[in-house]
């Protein structure tokens, strides 16, 4: 790489003896100036400093022992001296080029901002984009109205009675029927859930977080919540994956990298997987407790506690230091239409890479399984723990597709309320255990290449457990105060 | 194919930048951290084809967190023939910083100063030309949204890569 480019910033005396004397003990290439190399083994940069000693072995102790002498010669740490030079360098040059001739107005957007981020106007404030932007909009509108719209006038009435005649007139063979139009076949059972439950209500989601994303206002709820987030071992830096999350927590997983600690990023990863519900799921559970708003509160009251009481728990087991919080405030700007549409339609099509193969397989895994006996076999297991939070055998059915989804899982359930299976309490009960239920396949996998295999493996048979104590829990609490919803 | 890096600070428009260069798409949106996987693309500029690279956003060369590490390592390991440090002209003085370190290491930059639009907005002027002076590298104002300055910034690039690639 050319040399050329190295710029000259000068440090103060004691610091540019300690930077020649490094430089040179360097001989190795680096493919940047060894000053920049000399720089970084002050500020004790790992990478670096493992990188010098495999490459300048004879001069192993020698560089040591300048870190050391320089280390206890100033009283501050190192970084933060040089930081200091190079700042003051860069605000001379600044104070050479830029001038700014003084704006007078008071904007509204400096007013909207600070009232966003203080806990008394901020906080009604953060309750009135959940309830129009998710609720009336996510759950009324999507999960409501578009889901029924595709369900009944799409899906119900015209796509399934043709793809069913189509493929009983051209297919003779029982079984594979079966996995194409039966109960739970590839069209009538993942291509309907794809399409006209999960669809409807991740583009609303989509759509809705985009809007919120852009206008800056994200940022803003980081500094709101910081305080309470460091409860829970985290910082107000969370917020960011943690709302992403509401969206698709395996996608929310991935964005866990931008917290700085590796104790921030396990508890934002277990709670992702515990409770976050996703959209998908979330939307089902409105359209399913939107008739029984003391059931949705109960809900979130329930889901609530439990982000926070685990939160808190694990920030108690895993020790670490405090996250120091420090984030850009960007500008709060107009969000521009195309973006939005963009940047939904983008995520719309991961997410639909992500799950449609997934839901093709649950079916054709739960056709295997049926065929062989199996499935009714886990059902049967699977119905032991339903019956101890008292929801009806059936539900296990559910439960079943809440290992391959989330989302598929509360769907299940809103196929058993339909049929009027499920009353008030078993309905809450049945929403909190598998909101809190383990995370869908394609997070679990996430969960294990971000965090590791034990890690990963650890947190769901946690979760499992977790979630059917806190359903059982629930359910006596009922039964004790003879509560009916 | 020869490398284009994109670097600098969260939040100030490099995937913009990317997607304008590219005609492709990486998401963008209005907070710090967007990216946190590396976009590849291609642009022409000139007669030659580029790799253009949108790194995660980084504040300094010594990296704190996963993201600044991997933006690190593609400045270091890659060796793109430029890299575009993109600041927000707003906050010229802190976003120096990091110029400063780039220009110590010897990596070949060109500084662009985005979201010049706000900038305005508040007042602000820099004299670029002046700049450029100061830091010996080109330095281009554009905005990226509406695609302000980018011409100016394919020709920089142009020239740049004649000079000393």
């Amino acid at each position: 790489m050319s040399k050329s480019f190295a710029k000259h910033i000068g440090y103060d005396d004691p610091l540019e003896i300690y930077l020649s004397r490094l430089e040179g003990l360097l001989s190795a290439d680096y493919r940047i100036s060894r000053r920049s190399v000399a720089l970084l083994i002050l500020q004790e940069d790992k990478e670096i400093l493992n990188l010098v000693q495999e490459k300048e072995k004879t001069h192993r102790q020698e560089i040591a022992g300048i870190i050391e002498e320089a280390k206890k010669h100033f009283s501050h740490p190192l970084n933060y001296i040089i930081s200091l030079c190079r700042q003051k360098e860069a605000a001379l040059i600044s104070g050479q080029v830029m001038s700014v001739k003084k704006n007078t107005k008071n904007s509204l957007r400096s007013i909207v901002s600070r009232a966003m981020m203080n806990p008394f106007i901020g906080g009604p404030f953060l309750l009135l984009v959940l309830y129009y932007g998710l609720y009336k909009f996510v759950g009324v509108f999507g999960a409501g109205v578009l889901v029924n719209f595709l369900e009944e006038h799409i899906f119900s009435s015209h796509v399934n009675p043709i793809m069913i005649s189509l493929v009983k007139n051209t297919v003779h063979f029982q079984p594979l029927q079966d996995l194409l139009v039966g109960d739970y076949g590839i069209i009538t059972l993942g291509f309907r859930y794809a399409f006209a439950i999960i669809l409807p209500i991740v583009a609303t989601f989509f759509f809705a977080f985009a809007i919120i994303e852009d206008t800056g206002y994200l940022p803003r709820l980081a500094m709101l919540v910081d305080q309470l987030f460091k409860k829970i071992g985290l910082s107000g830096r969370a917020v960011i994956p943690l709302v992403l999350g509401l969206g698709c927590s395996t996608m929310a997983t991935i964005v866990t990298r931008t917290l700085p600690t590796k104790r921030e990023r396990i508890i934002a990863t277990l709670l992702l997987a515990l409770a976050i519900p996703c959209s998908a799921q979330m939307g089902v559970i409105m359209g399913l407790l939107g008739d029984k708003p003391l059931g949705l509160v109960i809900w979130l009251l329930v889901i609530i506690g439990v982000f926070l009481i685990v939160g808190f728990l694990a920030a108690k087991i895993m020790p670490g230091e405090l996250p120091s919080f420090y984030m850009e405030i960007p500008p709060l700007r107009l969000p521009h239409l195309w973006n939005i549409l963009r940047k939904t339609f983008v995520r719309l099509k991961w997410y639909f890479f992500e799950v449609l193969p997934l839901f093709v397989f649950a079916s054709v895994f739960i056709w295997l399984g049926q065929l062989t006996g199996v499935f009714n076999f886990l059902v049967k297991i699977m119905e032991y723990p339903i019956r101890l939070i008292g929801l009806p055998s059936q539900a296990s059915v559910a439960f079943l597709f809440g290992f391959f989804r989330r989302d598929y899982g509360a769907a299940g359930l809103y196929d058993l309320k339909k049929a009027g299976l499920l009353s008030g309490n078993q309905l809450v009960i049945g929403c909190i255990t598998l909101t809190l239920f383990l995370p869908c396949i394609a997070q679990l996998l996430m969960n294990i290449k971000e965090r590791g295999l034990r890690l990963g493996i650890a947190m769901s048979v946690f979760i499992l457990f977790f979630s059917f104590a806190v359903g059982f829990a629930v359910s006596q609490i009922f039964l004790l105060f003879h509560l009916h919803i | 194919m020869r490398k284009i890096a994109i670097a600098g600070s969260p939040n100030v428009g490099k995937s913009v930048m990317f997607n304008n260069l590219t005609g492709t798409y990486a998401t963008v949106s209005n907070y710090p951290g967007t990216t946190v996987e590396v976009s590849r693309g291609k642009c022409k500029i000139g007669n030659e084809e580029f790799e253009i690279i949108d790194t995660p956003g980084m504040y300094s060369l010594l990296p704190l967190s996963e993201e600044e590490r991997v933006s690190r390592a593609i400045l270091l390991e890659e060796e793109p023939c430029c890299v575009l440090h993109v600041i927000d002209a707003k906050n010229l003085e802190r976003m120096l910083s990091f110029t400063l370190q780039l220009l110590e290491a010897g990596i070949p930059i060109i500084l662009v100063l985005n979201i010049m639009d706000e900038a305005r907005g508040l007042g602000i002027n820099i004299d670029t030309a002046r700049l450029e002076k100061e830091l010996n590298i080109p330095v281009v104002a554009t905005v990226s949204t509406t695609g302000e300055g980018m011409d100016i910034l394919k020709g920089k690039i142009e020239a740049h890569v004649k000079k000393f690639c």
